[in-house]
């Protein structure tokens, strides 16, 4: 194992430098500007924002007031990206290096097997992954904390928050490893291994960010007020854009029916038609962790699935 | 040296194998064995199965039908990995690492390695360690994946056509480095190559493949006495019915004809003892006799 772990580094060890001076940039980044919110929170400037969706505005010309938050959105897109990046970068050429070269028959006509030889490399690649991927959501959720669903900050349903911090980020940054490495192992070429990649990893994407959308792994809360009395405040929740009208039947009709936020003329319209109660869709803050397990379960499901097919090819094409 | 018991370098019963791709038998119903201790040379025409016998005897490639042991074991297995070498026929290198990087390599992948040999190979070629291998030339290149293969001490060195692309006193070099190391350490060599002149010095036993099957694979001094070269009159060809005419050639009414005498030939003929390399030719250009025989 020795000797297949020492190649292994010896073939990724500029990787893993790279993967270094990115998480120590980005911490220098993180400390600087985590300082500087800080700074503008102690200022005062931001004591009397409520806390909520709403901007927080500015007293002498009311123009909403914001903590600098853009370096920390900027770190949450990196996040956004990083499966792919590290599927390009990390998986395509672990197998599809070798693959295009030949060398992996001069490394197995040494003294090693195939299961040793692949379990080293991918071994270091999986635990580079896992320390960058991880180290990266672990300072975007620490450079977030001042800012953590504030007016003035980043709501934890903004796709840089929520995909771009926590374990998903792992599980996400470890799909696009075993995208990468099994496309190495099928197309035997470096480019066009990392093609496939970008295109598989960047459509898993784009599809993760759509089961947020349509809240398909975690489904929205519906949230019932009696009669014309005032709704829940929406707050911290992710709205689903879904609110309406419930009939003493049960039946859900759109807002639009009585297009009024309150008073006399929704009473008037409500007991018109038979309203009985209004509702509107949301997940809760605390939902944050139902997506991110899912997210995990979902891509490290995937990852898992990736590698078993790599495992049992590899006898085969290798 | 190597006793009756010893299990043979190389020993294949019914051995086939198919590319997946191709669809049609690489190699099919291979049978023939290789003794110990000998240098052998495997010949066969382009696409004629050698790199895919090479390949399932180091153990890359498995047999889709029947078997192939190496020094008794099962290929890529732990028992003939440690004793086999392979050295492919682009004899794949990283080119980023440095030759020492290489050599280094190798020190760490193999049980047993011997790393003054492998410095020594490298040095009769007058490369510095510290040159990177992709930048070497072709014939460097083999060099440095030679020594890989021979610092690993190996019992059996399988070499798929080493010495294609090579310059001839390149090819000279290396066949003799090789030699060397063989006849120092009694090393089992598997040799194919198309260059026939080369093998003719220095092989002693002989495998040859034709469109996947095994035609011949015998001892090389046994080939040369087994076989005659006979030239006489076109009308003297009805004596050869008893024996096996390898290949024959007419020019004009003349007649020449590379025959395996069983007992003895009648007629007249001039009889000369065939060279190794004539008799390999001879075997290869088997089959398209009716064509190229009359055309030459």
């Amino acid at each position: 194992m020795k000797g297949t772990l020492w190649l292994a580094w010896r073939q990724q060890r500029a990787l893993v430098a790279c993967a270094v001076v990115v998480v120590l940039a980005a911490a220098a980044l993180a400390a600087y500007f985590r300082a500087g919110m800080l700074d503008d929170l102690r200022s005062g400037l931001f004591d009397h924002c409520d806390p909520g969706p709403l901007y927080c505005t500015r007293a002498p010309d009311g123009l909403p007031q914001f903590l600098d938050v853009e370096p920390l959105r900027l770190l949450g897109a990196l996040n956004l990206v990083l499966p792919v990046l590290v599927g390009v970068f990390w998986g395509a050429p672990l197998l599809g290096r070798d693959r295009e070269l030949g060398t992996h028959q001069m490394v197995l006509s040494q003294g090693v097997g195939r299961a040793q030889w692949f379990a080293s490399r991918f071994a270091l690649a999986a635990l580079g992954t896992a320390v960058l991927s991880g180290a990266l959501a672990l300072l975007f959720r620490w450079w977030w904390e001042p800012a953590v669903n504030r007016s003035y900050g980043v709501f934890w349903y903004e796709a840089t928050a929520l995909t771009g911090s926590g374990p998903s980020l792992v599980a996400a940054a470890l799909f696009g490893l075993a995208v990468g490495t099994l496309a190495g192992l099928l197309t035997r070429r470096v480019l066009s291994a990392a093609a496939w990649t970008l295109l598989v990893t960047g459509a898993v994407a784009v599809l993760v960010q759509w089961t947020h959308r349509a809240r398909l792994l975690v489904p929205p809360h519906r949230y019932v007020s009696d009669g014309w009395q005032p709704k829940e405040p929406m707050g911290d929740k992710w709205s689903t854009g879904h609110y309406g009208l419930i009939t003493g039947s049960g039946r859900r009709d759109s807002a639009a029916e009585c297009p009024f936020p309150s008073g006399r003329e929704l009473r008037e319209c409500m007991t018109g038609h038979g309203y009985v109660s209004r509702y509107y869709e949301a997940n809760p803050a605390g939902d944050y962790w139902a997506f991110q397990w899912a997210d995990t379960a979902l891509l490290g499901g995937l990852a898992l699935v990736l590698l078993l097919v790599t495992v049992l090819l590899l006898r085969r094409r290798v | 040296m190597t006793g009756p018991d010893e299990p043979a370098a190389l020993h294949a019963t019914e051995l086939g194998f198919r590319y997946r791709a191709r669809g049609e038998w690489a190699l099919r119903e291979c049978g023939f064995t290789v003794p110990r201790g000998r240098i052998t040379a495997l010949v066969g025409r382009n696409g004629a199965g050698k790199s895919t016998l090479l390949h399932l005897a180091g153990g890359l490639l498995r047999p889709a039908h029947g078997e192939i042991r190496v020094l008794g074991a099962a290929p890529g297995g732990g028992a003939a990995r440690s004793r086999v070498a392979l050295l492919t026929q682009d004899k794949p290198l990283y080119p980023r690492f440095t030759v020492a990087d290489t050599l280094r390599m190798g020190g760490r992948l193999n049980a047993s390695w011997d790393q003054p040999v492998a410095e020594r190979v490298v040095r009769e070629g007058g490369i510095a360690l510290s040159a990177r291998v992709g930048e070497l030339s072709p014939g460097r290149r083999t060099r440095v994946a030679l020594a890989l293969a021979l610092g690993k001490r190996p019992e059996l060195l399988l070499l798929d056509e080493p010495l294609a692309d090579l310059d001839p006193v390149v090819r000279g070099e290396i066949m003799a480095t090789l030699m060397a190391e063989a006849a120092e350490r009694e090393v089992s060599i598997v040799l194919s190559s198309h260059v026939l002149p080369d093998l003719e010095q220095t092989c002693d036993w002989v495998v040859l493949l034709r469109a996947g099957r095994v035609e011949l694979s015998e001892d090389a001094d046994a080939l040369r006495e087994g076989h005659a070269l006979l030239t006489g009159h076109v009308e003297e060809e009805p004596t050869l019915r008893e024996h096996t005419v390898v290949h024959r050639r007419t020019h004009g009414r003349q007649l020449t004809a590379l025959v395996r005498p069983r007992g003895p030939v009648g007629g007249t003929w001039h009889v000369e003892r065939p060279g190794l390399e004539e008799i390999l030719l001879g075997h290869l250009q088997d089959g398209t006799r009716g064509a190229k025989g009359a055309a030459a």
